[in-house]
């Protein structure tokens, strides 16, 4: 319920931020006196049918999505793109409905306006949304199994950048002698899997370590509806080399090692 | 003489076995490891099973099923390793509330013993304490585990080592003993420091000067404490045939080595080597090879080497 009225909180901001950034492009470009010329309300109509497409492009790129970084290079391409679409189907629907095209300054000055508004906008926004999410009960209580260097790094990222998913709890199958790492209670050994994922509303399970366990978390997670995420080190992945690929429709754990890749 | 069964573990090495059951309750070649135990019993001694109080219930439906007079089952109220009396303390516990003073044959209930019991308990003498070591014919795996080293008499007890690296004896103790009425007070002294070393209380006798007799058996002797285990004395008891525990649908299936097929199940098209499965599982399409599947599985099209699945599990691929 939280996540669902901060998600639609956050694209009705975002149709606004990015009309408005259109908005700002004409006053730049035409002067803050309304112009008979390039009259404003056929430019702002052409804005408000643009705008949902924009935010479409943006959704099927995933850039709502709550785990989702938008301080990433990655998500800056995403909206570097969504804005590059955005301005060319722009012109392309002014055209089609007053068969006139514009000023090129005016399309660069809504291309970068809507890039950079809209993407700080993201990085501000996703402050608030992490906040809210992990504000207790947390919206995604998270089950680490398994103490590794790679987990214990996992698990300091997560509360370092405040993800919103929340670690609550540690089990690991051989037990160990830490009562909890990075604030977070180490609880026992596997054993306790079950009292752990139904006390704590468990939505999410990080596996670290444990590999011969990874049916059986896995049997877990389907039974409750709980996602399961898997660290590469867990099969001896740590160089950060590895992808997720389909092969003929098979998915599957690419590794290239660089020296093969020059 | 009163039989005391140590069962309050939370067995996590067998974890998903042992998910919602005690180790000695799980199904080995067809019953569980505690009724062997028992069922070697003469009838006559009545029997204490210490367990904690998760896995109580499982214990009060066991005792239903089982044809002996006297079954008295004491609840540890522990949910959690560390409020776990230990095991001797919870022996001890119970030698002073229930005012014991008789014989004490200890017996851990994750054991599986081969030799007959009758004989063991025959072979105490009175005021000694006896301790039944199996004889694992190898030094190299007497290493892991606790080693009993014999005085030149060949059958009393000089010393104990606990999993040796250079072992001098092929005698590994079993979770079989007696502790004679007269050697309680040291027990309970005992058990106030050490509530968690059973063994310890042997090494303690021998400290204060007191004979320990070894009884020596190279009949059949499992310590049920991982999966690798669990599977050897499958494959040990059952050598290789399959054992069918009822109502079972097999279909188009091999199956090689010691396999058991819980009651309910059904197999289909599929190649099963040293397998078990527990009660109501369904096998499809499936290669299962040194695999423990705990009850309502539910297995399409996979193939599997060396897993133990947790109760309900699912994998079927579309």
């Amino acid at each position: 319920m939280r996540l669902k009225a901060l998600t639609i909180l956050w694209l009705l901001s975002d149709a606004l931020l990015f009309a408005g950034a259109y908005v700002l492009a004409y006053f730049l470009r035409v002067g803050f006196l309304l112009s008979t010329d390039f009259p404003f309300n056929k430019y702002l109509l052409a804005t408000v049918i643009v705008t949902p497409v924009w935010i479409i492009i943006l959704m099927m790129n995933r850039a709502y999505h709550p785990l989702r970084n938008q301080r990433t290079a990655a998500n800056a391409a995403t909206m570097i793109f969504a804005a590059l679409v955005a301005t060319a189907l722009f012109s392309l629907t002014y055209y089609f409905q007053y068969t006139k095209f514009f000023s090129r300054l005016l399309l660069v000055l809504a291309f970068v306006l809507s890039t950079l508004i809209t993407w700080l906008w993201h990085i501000l926004y996703q402050e608030v949304l992490r906040a809210w999410l992990r504000r207790d009960p947390p919206t995604y209580p998270t089950l680490i199994v398994g103490i590794t260097r790679e987990s214990r790094a996992l698990i300091e990222t997560l509360q370092r950048h405040r993800n919103p998913l929340k670690p609550v709890a540690i089990l690991d199958g051989r037990g160990g002698a830490e009562k909890e790492i990075a604030g977070i209670p180490m609880l026992g050994r596997l054993h306790k899997l079950e009292e752990t994922l139904e006390e704590l509303h468990i939505t999410h399970l990080i596996q670290g370590s444990d590999l011969e366990q990874s049916l059986n978390l896995l049997s877990a997670c389907r039974q409750r509806g709980i996602t399961y995420m898997l660290l590469p080190s867990v099969l001896g992945i740590v160089e950060r080399d590895e992808r997720v690929e389909s092969l003929e429709g098979w998915p599957v754990t690419v590794v290239t090692p660089e020296q093969l890749m020059r | 003489m009163r039989a005391f069964i140590l069962a309050g573990g939370f067995a996590t090495r067998l974890w998903p076995l042992t998910e919602k059951r005690a180790k000695p309750l799980l199904p080995l070649a067809g019953k569980p490891l505690i009724s062997y135990i028992v069922e070697g019993l003469p009838r006559s001694i009545p029997v204490t099973v210490s367990t904690n109080a998760i896995f109580a219930h499982g214990f009060t439906e066991w005792r239903a099923t089982i044809d002996h007079e006297s079954i008295d089952i004491v609840i540890e109220q522990s949910k959690r390793d560390d409020q776990k009396l230990g095991a001797l303390g919870a022996l001890a516990q119970w030698v002073d509330q229930s005012h014991i003073n008789e014989d004490i044959l200890l017996l851990t209930g994750d054991n599986y013993f081969g030799f007959d019991l009758q004989s063991f308990i025959e072979a105490a003498r009175k005021d000694t304490a006896l301790l039944a070591a199996h004889d694992i014919g190898d030094l190299d795996r007497a290493r892991s585990f606790g080693t009993v080293l014999l005085n030149e008499d060949r059958q009393t007890i000089r010393a104990f080592q606990e999993k040796p690296r250079s072992p001098e004896s092929t005698l590994v103790s079993t979770g079989c003993s007696l502790l004679p009425a007269s050697l309680l007070p040291v027990l309970q002294e005992y058990a106030t420091h050490h509530p968690d070393n059973v063994g310890g209380i042997f090494e303690e006798l021998l400290k204060r000067g007191k004979t320990i007799d070894c009884f020596i058996s190279d009949a059949l002797w499992f310590d049920i404490g991982s999966f690798e285990a669990y599977l050897a004395a499958t494959r040990a008891l059952i050598g290789h045939r399959t054992i069918d525990e009822g109502d079972i649908r097999c279909d188009r299936t091999r199956c090689n080595g010691s396999v058991v097929l819980g009651k309910g199940s059904s197999v289909t098209n599929s190649t099963l080597t040293d397998t078990v499965l527990f009660d109501r599982c369904s096998v499809e399409d499936c290669v299962l090879t040194d695999c423990v599947i705990d009850a309502d599985c539910v297995l399409k099209g996979i193939d599997l080497t060396g897993k133990m699945l947790r109760a309900g599990t699912r994998l079927t691929r579309k």
